[in-house]
């Protein structure tokens, strides 16, 4: 038998595209409307989040959600808006809460008061959209929370109670606590007393204890002022004339991965970081671990964090109605409890907190009432188009200088004022 | 001599190649000329704002900053790469089935990806569970983590890109010894010339163009080092590590700032061009010379 060329091109043609079209559908899909979801959780989440999807696409037949893992929130923000620029932006995603207000300026972002159900989605209040800004006007419903947290210490347990320590519950009680279980011989320490990621959240959280606001509500930038001062010179305290705390290596997320696994290799006693890592720290380690609210100063305070859902305004009204089907099936309450209960994120809406309460799961598992309980003390964020800018090129870098370089708390501040007021 | 057999014919031949340069390079490097005086996210319609992003570029001292990383680095990583890839070359310039062995070892971190390799010398340079990062430690070098400190975290990345690169580098010396012929050998030392003497009067003047080859595709890998910097380091600690091409990226997709991103490609546009230009000149210095 011969073959020619040709008809040898033609398969071959044909192969590719029936593996391009054929490749990743999922039969569930056919006859329904598609949607696309593009998501930043990595590991455990991951794995929630998938199922969730997984299982909502089970659940009925008129929407599928095509769920796309895009990186960490800064990778998946720079493509998110490199694809609304390029038209091949998917109609829903989830982003940062520092984002949203320079999102929704831009006009990108679909609001979402006219769909049906929207007002009456019984959320937490501190955690939805309209407790988690604090704008000079009332804006459009533009983004639901679904992974909401706040940060948390965490403390390893048998180091603690070896030490017969309390947990410190005072910025003072935080350094003598650090002071008494790092564990030094000459030069090298195999357990740092603190460990935590030199990040804006943080420093939000410690500027906020110590009394400051980051703007005031009209988008001036105050970053704090003495308060900012006092929360950087805390971090240089402990980690050059006390010399218990170790800044982790690397920036943005990957500070946050070095922080988790010191705190599960033992080699830093207590840590801050998100209560979103409550399950994965327990899951991991092998010593009790637990979590506790974040010392105070002047007063107690925590800045909300994690992410709301967006659903991009240009996208085709059908996938915004398909979008909109989800994400209402994700606020409620089952699903709510399954991704609080599966991650250590907080319960977004009211009734899965009280049946939570009522089943009696904060006291099995006292942890994830941490971060609940803070929200009392959880500040809101200013609306300011700017926010995201500020966080990024002022605050961020300057909280490195300070502590890895030890330059003057006061003066990188100002120099992070005048820039969030003069380029953003 | 041949000759067309019409003028339109070489640039014809030459039409493909243009037209690809034209769309690839130099249409895009247009267009960021024309963006750089925007300020612009990408969301919100651009907005004329003439050069003033030249004028913070260069007032606040980033330019400078991220040209002056970027030298350092490139510096370390072709003197490295030369010198170390021309000692392997050296050493494993035989026959037998250990060198090779060794020739391989030596050249398979070339093929490994940059994100593995960052990611398998972050361990290595973990100050607490890290080899390299326990060894300097114990000699007091970087106390608190290579990565972690401003004063050696740019080197750090350097002396990874070296280990990865100077697998290529001994390559192509060992290709231009093997070109070496071995009469030149032999009659120096018949003239007396020992090791030494015939590495500086044979070896080395005989390795020029292999040298300034090696050193020309080292500094191109040293000037768009970036997969190395995003993984390992994230352009920190505070701006230690932020060579040119990370910088770029931070400013058009950390910062929002496609506008500002596309001075700083301009910028660094002119730099490149003017390191070939000097490139050049020294080249055809040593043609005349020669």
């Amino acid at each position: 038998m011969t073959v020619d060329r040709r008809s040898v091109l033609r398969g071959l043609a044909a192969a590719a595209l029936g593996g391009t079209v054929g490749c990743g559908r999922d039969p569930l899909a056919r006859g329904r409307q598609s949607v696309s979801l593009w998501f930043s959780y990595g590991g455990k989440n991951r794995e929630v989040l998938e199922r969730m999807v997984a299982r909502y696409n089970a659940s009925q037949q008129a929407v599928y959600v095509q769920a796309t893992f895009q990186g960490d929130y800064f990778e998946a923000l720079a493509k998110l808006r490199t694809a609304i620029v390029a038209g091949a932006a998917p109609a829903m995603s989830h982003v940062v809460g520092e984002v949203v207000p320079y999102l929704h300026e831009a006009g990108v972002l679909e609001p979402l008061d006219g769909y049906p159900g929207a007002s009456d989605l019984g959320l937490v209040r501190a955690l939805a959209q309209e407790g988690t800004y604090t704008p000079m006007e009332p804006k459009p419903l533009v983004a639901l929370p679904f992974n909401r947290s706040t940060p948390i210490l965490y403390w390893n347990g048998s180091m603690l109670e070896k030490a017969r320590l309390t947990v410190p519950d005072t910025w003072d009680a935080l350094r003598d606590a650090a002071k008494a279980l790092t564990n030094r011989s000459g030069d090298r320490v195999s357990t740092w007393g603190l460990e935590c990621p030199i990040s804006w959240w943080f420093w939000i959280a410690l500027m906020g204890q110590a009394g400051g606001e980051v703007m005031r509500q009209d988008g001036y930038p105050l970053l704090g002022e003495e308060a900012g001062v006092d929360a950087l010179q805390l971090w240089q305290r402990m980690v050059h004339e006390d010399r218990t705390m170790r800044p982790p290596p690397g920036r943005d997320y990957n500070a946050w991965q070095v922080t988790n696994q010191d705190f599960l290799a033992g080699r830093a006693a207590m840590i801050y970081t998100s209560t979103a890592f409550l399950r994965y720290l327990e899951d991991n380690a092998t010593f009790p671990v637990r979590a506790a609210p974040l010392p105070g100063f002047r007063r107690r305070a925590v800045p909300t964090g994690g992410t709301f859902f967006v659903v991009m305004r240009g996208a085709p009204e059908g996938e915004k109605r398909a979008a909109w089907d989800f994400l209402r099936w994700m606020m409620l309450p089952d699903q709510t409890i399954e991704w609080a209960t599966s991650t250590g994120y907080m319960p977004v809406a009211t009734a899965a907190v009280t049946r939570l309460e009522r089943e009696g799961f904060y006291v099995k598992s006292p942890n994830d009432r941490v971060a609940m309980d803070q929200l009392q003390h959880a500040m809101p964020w200013p609306w300011a188009a700017s926010l995201f800018r500020v966080q990024r090129e002022c605050v961020d870098p300057r909280l490195e200088e300070a502590v890895l370089a030890r330059r003057d708390a006061r003066e990188l501040l100002a120099e992070a004022r005048k820039q969030a007021i003069e380029d953003t | 001599m041949l000759r067309p057999r019409h003028r339109l014919h070489p640039y014809l031949f030459l039409a493909p190649t243009l037209a690809v340069l034209g769309l690839f390079f130099l249409f895009p490097l247009a267009l960021a000329a024309y963006r750089s005086v925007f300020r612009w996210d990408l969301l919100t319609p651009p907005r004329y704002v003439g050069l003033a992003h030249y004028e913070r570029l260069f007032a606040s001292g980033e330019i400078t900053r991220a040209l002056g990383t970027t030298v350092s680095y490139a510096i370390v990583v072709v003197i490295g790469s030369m010198v170390l890839g021309l000692l392997l070359a050296l050493a494993v310039n035989r026959t037998g089935r250990f060198v090779a062995f060794v020739r391989s070892c030596v050249f398979s971190a070339y093929v490994v990806s940059w994100v593995s390799v960052a990611l398998l010398w972050m361990w290595m340079l973990d100050a607490d569970a890290g080899l390299v990062g326990r060894a300097c430690k114990a000699i007091g070098i970087g106390e608190s983590g290579l990565l972690t400190s401003p004063e050696t975290a740019l080197y750090a990345l350097a002396g990874v890109t070296v280990w990865k690169i100077t697998g290529f580098s001994m390559v192509v010396f060992l290709a231009g010894l093997q070109d070496i012929p071995e009469e030149l050998y032999e009659a120096a030392s018949l003239d007396g010339a020992g090791p030494l003497s015939r590495f500086a009067h044979v070896t080395w003047p005989s390795l020029r163009p292999t040298t300034a080859f090696v050193g020309t595709t080292s500094l191109i890998v040293s000037f768009q080092a970036f997969d190395i910097v995003r993984v390992m380091t994230q352009g920190g600690p505070t701006h230690s590590t932020t060579v040119f091409v990370y910088a770029i990226y931070e400013h058009v997709f950390m910062n929002l700032r496609a506008g500002r991103a596309s001075a700083m490609v301009v910028v660094f546009f002119g730099v490149l061009l003017l390191l070939t230009l000097i490139q050049l000149w020294a080249w055809r210095l040593g043609r005349k010379s020669g």
